[in-house]
């Protein structure tokens, strides 16, 4: 099946064109998702780790939907990328433990999200638990990104 | 995508450019030594800024010095280690020029919640422009050793010692041999650079989505307070870009893309400088709205960044490393 996917006309086209729109734009598109997912998801790690206190947490609020729109993009792009790649990136245990890590990631914002912004009340103090939560994220992130990035040279 | 420059181009872009970083930095530090005997922190402001803004323009002066050692490569009466040693000089003192930029930029951050350039501070940024000073005119001294031969030979060892001798302390070429020879480097610094975009990116998504007029329930003070991490996210990429540059520059110097990102880079810094001492932001109460030129700079700053992101993305596409 794999292999299947790999052949599809779309596959052949994203990866054989020789078009600026193809590979480079996807690759592109799918880079600038991570900027803006993971730029933001740092931004509610440092402020629950104590940075920038002075920012209202309810403000950071709308980040969340910054980093779902961000998600979206990434898991077309990456789908794309994906398929395109298939019989590569099926196996890899590199791209399997990205994924793992990218759902640790998401996991923890839904967690955060639930924990510190939902009911109308600012959270004044931040809870060890909250910030552990921080932590996790923090390094679901940066483990993601570096098996991203290894996927390029080693897979 | 127009070509910006071919490599005669930046070799004489560099001869054009290598005096800023000498006389940028004199500049500075007389400006700096004129506050100090005036006792005026406005014009330490100033001197400061002159600093942060020399440390970004050294940048395309030591790139294009590399795309013109390239073009030199071979040619009769140039002598190979005279641009060696002009070029180890050369990146130290880019280093240092890079770390006295970046305590610039932190005094005149201070300034916003001290109210003053703080002495602890000012004097570091002193003391390191000093040194920076120096080195950078022992670097352009060496320069000129390259294609002068009015001053060289006989009994004239060079105004700084005999120029036969390099001081050691960096060499690109022993960082070169490093990154290429051990294949960890390369994919280690890729990775960092992009935890360094991402972080450099969040700062600015929050700083300049804020001055746009999203996000209102932050106030510009606040907001201010992140800004070093944003600075923080770009020295991790410049001293991991620095590596990929040091140990394949002949990948960056002829790519057309990797002009457009350094060009894009410079405006996205003094962006960054404008936008750090912004203070008809900065003095608005919490849920303000920032004045049209606030929301021009940070309309402008999104997109300079996304357009550096894009043509790092691009090197291998658009030009042709790698």
């Amino acid at each position: 099946m794999l292999t299947s996917l790999e052949q599809s006309a779309f596959s052949t086209w994203l990866l054989s064109s020789n078009s600026i729109w193809a590979y480079p734009t996807v690759l592109t598109l799918h880079t600038f998702g991570m900027m803006v997912l993971v730029g933001a998801a740092l931004m509610i790690d440092l402020r629950l780790l104590g940075f920038g206190r002075g920012i209202p947490l309810q403000s950071m609020d709308r980040l969340f939907r910054v980093m779902w729109v961000a998600f979206a993009l990434n898991a077309v792009t990456g789908t794309m990328l994906f398929v395109a790649d298939a019989s590569k990136r099926g196996p890899s245990l590199i791209f399997w433990t990205k994924l793992a890590f990218v759902a640790l990631g998401l996991v923890m914002a839904v967690l955060i999200r639930r924990r510190n912004f939902e009911g109308s009340a600012e959270t004044v103090v931040i809870s060890g638990a909250a910030k552990r939560l921080a932590i996790v994220s923090l390094l679901a992130w940066s483990a993601a990104i570096t098996a991203g990035r290894l996927l390029a040279y080693v897979a | 995508m127009p070509e910006l420059a071919n490599q005669a181009d930046l070799a004489h872009l560099h001869l054009l450019l290598n005096h800023f970083p000498t006389i940028g930095t004199i500049l500075g530090l007389g400006l700096l030594l004129l506050a100090f005997v005036r006792k005026n922190d406005h014009l330490k402001k100033v001197s400061l800024e002159v600093m942060f803004l020399i440390a970004l323009a050294t940048l395309p002066v030591y790139v294009s010095g590399q795309a013109a050692a390239e073009a030199l490569k071979g040619q009769a009466g140039v002598s190979a280690d005279a641009i060696a040693l002009h070029n180890d000089a050369a990146l130290g003192s880019f280093i240092m020029m890079e770390i006295t930029g970046f305590f610039a930029w932190l005094t005149l951050w201070r300034i916003r919640r001290v109210g003053r350039p703080t002495t602890g501070l000012t004097y570091t940024v002193l003391v390191l422009s000093v040194l920076t000073a120096a080195a950078v005119a022992r670097a352009a001294n060496m320069g000129g050793d390259i294609r002068h031969p009015e001053i060289e030979g006989g009994q004239y060892a060079g105004l700084f010692g005999s120029s036969g001798s390099a001081s050691g302390l960096i060499s690109a070429a022993g960082i070169k041999d490093y990154v290429l020879q051990h294949p960890w480097v390369w994919p280690t610094c890729e990775t960092l650079h992009f935890i360094g975009m991402s972080l450099m990116f969040g700062v600015l998504m929050i700083v300049n989505l804020r001055l746009l007029g999203f996000l209102r329930g932050m106030s510009f003070a606040s907001v201010h307070r992140l800004l070093p991490f944003g600075l923080i996210g770009f020295g991790i990429n410049f001293i991991t870009g620095m590596f990929f540059f040091v140990a394949a520059s002949e990948q960056y110097t002829q790519n057309v893309a990797f002009h457009y990102k350094v060009v894009l880079l410079m405006l996205a810094g003094v962006n960054y400088l404008v936008l750090t001492v912004y203070d008809e932001a900065w003095a608005l109460p919490a849920s303000a709205d920032a004045p049209l030129s606030g929301k021009l700079l940070g309309g402008s700053a999104l997109v300079l960044a996304v357009g550096v992101m894009y043509f790092g993305r691009m090197l291998p596409f658009i030009g042709n490393a790698f």
